[in-house]
C-alpha cells in the first residue's frame, strides 16, 4: 500500500508546505489507487486525472515560489455529486441529470479552490440525496471497504467509502436527516453536520432547504477541523446562511475534557430504540471513557426520538417533492425505484400538516436548546446497528430510520458522528456528539480527546 | 385512502404519466404519511410559530 493512502489532509498539507513531498507525488499516487479500487467499491462517479495533476503542479509552483494557501494548498479533495464543480457535471447520481453541467461553482467549490486544495472528482450518492442504495441507476452504489460487501451507509456513500479505502484525505458530504453522519458511522470515519447556515449551500442540489447542511468528511477529528475552518462563512447568496465570526476550530483540540459538562442522551439508543447491543456496550464505554477523562458525565433527556423523526420527515416529503414535481409529472421513469418513491411520498403531505411539522420543529428546537444550557456537549448514537450487506434490501430498509441523527438537523445543531469501536465481526461501531448553535469547536475539543484516548480512526480496513 | 381518491391526487398534481407500480408507490406514500401526520401534536396553539419564517435582509447601516 502506498504511503500516500491514508495521509491525512494536515499531515499531507504540512509535508508539501515543507517540500518533503510534492503535490504532484500525492495526487499520482491517490489517482492510482482509484484507478485499482474503482472496480471494487465504486466511491467515484467521475475522475479528473488530467485537471487534478494540472491543479496539482499548479500548487508545486506556487509553493517553490514562496505563496502558500494554508492547510489544503495542494491536497486533493474529492466532492460528493450533488455538489458543483464548474465544467464538470453535477448527475445527483441519477438518469435526470446525467448531462447537467455545472457553469460555476458551489461556494464551497470556490472556497476549497481558493484554499488550494485539488479537485479529484464527484463521488457517489444516493440518488438525488435521498434514494438508496440502488442498483437501477446508471452507476452502481459505493461499497464499504470494512466487510467488503456492506452497506456504507448514506447518501454521502462515495465521501463516506474513499475515505476508508484511502483514496482522498478530505471529502465534502451533505446531510439533510444524517447523510454525512451516517457513512462516517458506516465507514469508521469523522463526519460533521455543522450548525445550519454556517457552510453555504449555494451551488448544492438542494433535497429539503430547511434542513440541508453541507459538511466536512475525513478520517481525524484534527483534519476534519482543519477542513469546516476553510468550509465555513457568511455567503451572501445562500438565503440560509449566517453572517457570523469564524474561529479557529482546531484551537481547543488538545484541552481534554476535564470540568466539561457531558450530557448522555441515553434514551434514544435504549428505550425510544433498542440499538444493538454492541452498539449499546460502546457508547456507555465512550461515557465511562470521558468520565475517566475527568468530563462530568450525566444523563439528560430530550424529547422521543420519534419526535424529531416525524418533523423531519415531513418536512423533507414536503420540501424534496417541491422541487423534483416537475421531473415526478414529466419524466416519473427516469427515476431509480427507490428515489421515486420517496419523492412521491410527499405528494399527499397538505400544507397545513407541512406547517405544523414547522411548527413542531420550533417546539423541538426550544425544548432541545432549553437542554443544552445544562451542558457543554451531548453524547449519544448515531447508527442503532452496526452496517448490514449492500445487497440484503430488507436489511438495509430497516437499518434506515433505525438513527439519532435527524434530531439535529431539525434544530440545526452541530452535530459529528465518529468511530467508536468494531464489532466482534470487525465492523464499525459509532458514537455521535452534538454541541450548542456554532460551537463546533466545543465538539471537535471533545471529540479529540476521545480519539486520543481509543485511537479507533487510526484503524484502517483489512485487506486493501 | 381508495384508488379512485389516490388517482384524482394524482390528477390534480399532474402527476399523469404515473405508471401501475408508481400509483403503488403513490398509495404506500399516503398510508406512511397518514403514519406520520397522526404523530403530529395536537396540542399546536395558534401562537407556536413556524421555524424559519420570512425574514427580510436588514440593511447594513441599521445592523447592530
Amino acid at each position: 500500500m502506498s504511503e500516500f493512502a491514508y495521509m491525512g489532509l494536515v499531515e499531507a498539507g504540512e509535508r508539501i508546505r515543507a517540500r518533503r513531498i510534492s503535490s504532484v507525488e500525492l495526487t499520482s499516487a491517490l489517482l492510482a489507487r482509484i484507478e485499482s479500487l474503482q472496480p471494487r467499491f465504486h466511491a467515484f462517479i467521475k475522475v479528473v486525472p488530467d485537471e487534478a495533476l494540472a491543479s496539482a503542479r499548479k500548487a508545486d509552483a506556487e509553493i517553490a515560489r514562496g505563496i502558500w494557501k494554508g492547510p489544503l494548498h495542494g491536497v486533493p479533495y474529492a466532492l460528493k455529486d450533488i455538489i458543483d464543480f464548474a465544467g464538470v457535471p453535477t448527475t445527483c447520481h441519477s438518469k435526470i441529470l446525467t448531462d447537467n453541467i455545472a457553469t460555476a461553482h458551489a461556494g464551497v467549490t470556490e472556497r476549497l479552490e481558493a484554499a488550494g486544495g485539488v479537485f479529484l472528482g464527484k463521488l457517489a450518492t444516493h440518488e438525488f440525496a435521498i434514494g438508496g442504495p440502488s442498483f437501477d441507476l446508471p452507476w452502481p452504489p459505493a461499497v464499504n471497504p470494512w466487510g467488503g460487501a456492506h452497506f456504507p451507509g448514506g447518501s454521502s456513500s462515495g465521501s463516506g467509502v474513499a475515505l476508508a479505502a484511502g483514496l482522498v484525505p478530505a471529502a465534502l458530504g451533505t446531510d439533510t436527516g444524517g447523510s454525512v453522519r451516517n457513512p462516517a458511522s458506516m465507514c469508521a470515519i469523522v463526519g460533521m453536520k455543522p450548525t445550519y447556515g454556517l457552510v453555504s449551500r449555494r451551488g448544492v442540489f438542494p433535497l429539503s432547504y430547511s434542513l440541508d447542511h453541507v459538511g466536512p468528511m475525513t478520517r481525524t477529528v484534527r483534519d476534519n477541523a482543519a477542513l469546516l475552518k476553510i468550509l465555513a462563512g457568511y455567503d451572501p447568496l445562500d438565503p440560509g446562511s449566517a453572517d457570523i465570526a469564524v474561529p479557529d476550530y482546531s484551537s481547543g483540540l488538545g484541552r481534554g475534557v476535564a470540568g466539561l459538562r457531558v450530557g448522555l442522551v441515553r434514551h434514544f439508543y435504549d428505550k425510544d430504540d433498542r440499538a444493538h447491543p454492541e452498539q449499546i456496550a460502546a457508547i456507555d464505554a465512550a461515557a465511562d471513557i470521558l468520565k475517566r477523562l475527568g468530563a462530568d458525565v450525566r444523563e439528560i433527556s430530550l424529547a422521543p426520538a420519534q419526535d424529531y423523526a416525524t418533523c423531519c420527515r415531513i418536512i423533507i416529503r414536503a420540501e424534496a417533492y417541491a422541487i423534483h414535481r416537475k421531473w415526478l409529472r414529466e419524466r416519473p421513469e427516469d427515476y431509480g425505484d427507490i428515489c421515486r418513491s420517496r419523492m412521491l411520498d410527499g405528494a399527499t403531505v397538505s400544507a397545513a400538516d407541512y406547517i405544523d411539522a414547522l411548527r413542531l420543529r420550533a417546539r423541538l428546537t426550544a425544548s432541545t436548546l432549553a437542554a443544552f444550557e445544562t451542558i457543554d456537549v451531548a453524547l449519544t448514537s448515531s447508527s442503532l446497528d452496526p452496517p448490514c450487506r449492500l445487497d440484503d434490501v430488507e436489511a438495509v430498509q430497516r437499518a434506515y430510520p433505525r438513527q439519532s441523527r435527524q434530531p439535529f438537523n431539525v434544530t440545526g445543531q452541530p452535530a459529528l458522528a465518529m468511530p467508536a469501536g468494531f464489532t466482534k465481526d470487525g465492523l464499525p461501531l459509532s458514537l455521535q456528539i452534538v454541541g450548542k448553535p456554532f460551537d463546533e469547536a466545543m465538539v471537535y475539543r471533545v471529540a479529540a480527546a476521545y480519539e486520543q484516548a481509543t485511537g479507533w480512526t487510526s484503524r484502517r480496513p483489512p485487506g486493501i | 385512502m381508495t384508488d379512485d381518491e389516490l388517482k384524482h391526487v394524482a390528477a390534480s398534481q399532474g402527476l399523469l404519466r404515473l405508471a401501475e407500480r408508481h400509483m403503488a408507490q403513490l398509495a404506500a406514500g399516503a398510508r406512511a404519511n397518514a403514519r406520520l401526520v397522526e404523530q403530529l401534536p395536537k396540542d399546536l396553539h395558534w401562537s407556536e410559530e413556524s421555524a424559519l419564517v420570512f425574514r427580510l435582509p436588514i440593511p447594513e447601516e441599521r445592523r447592530r
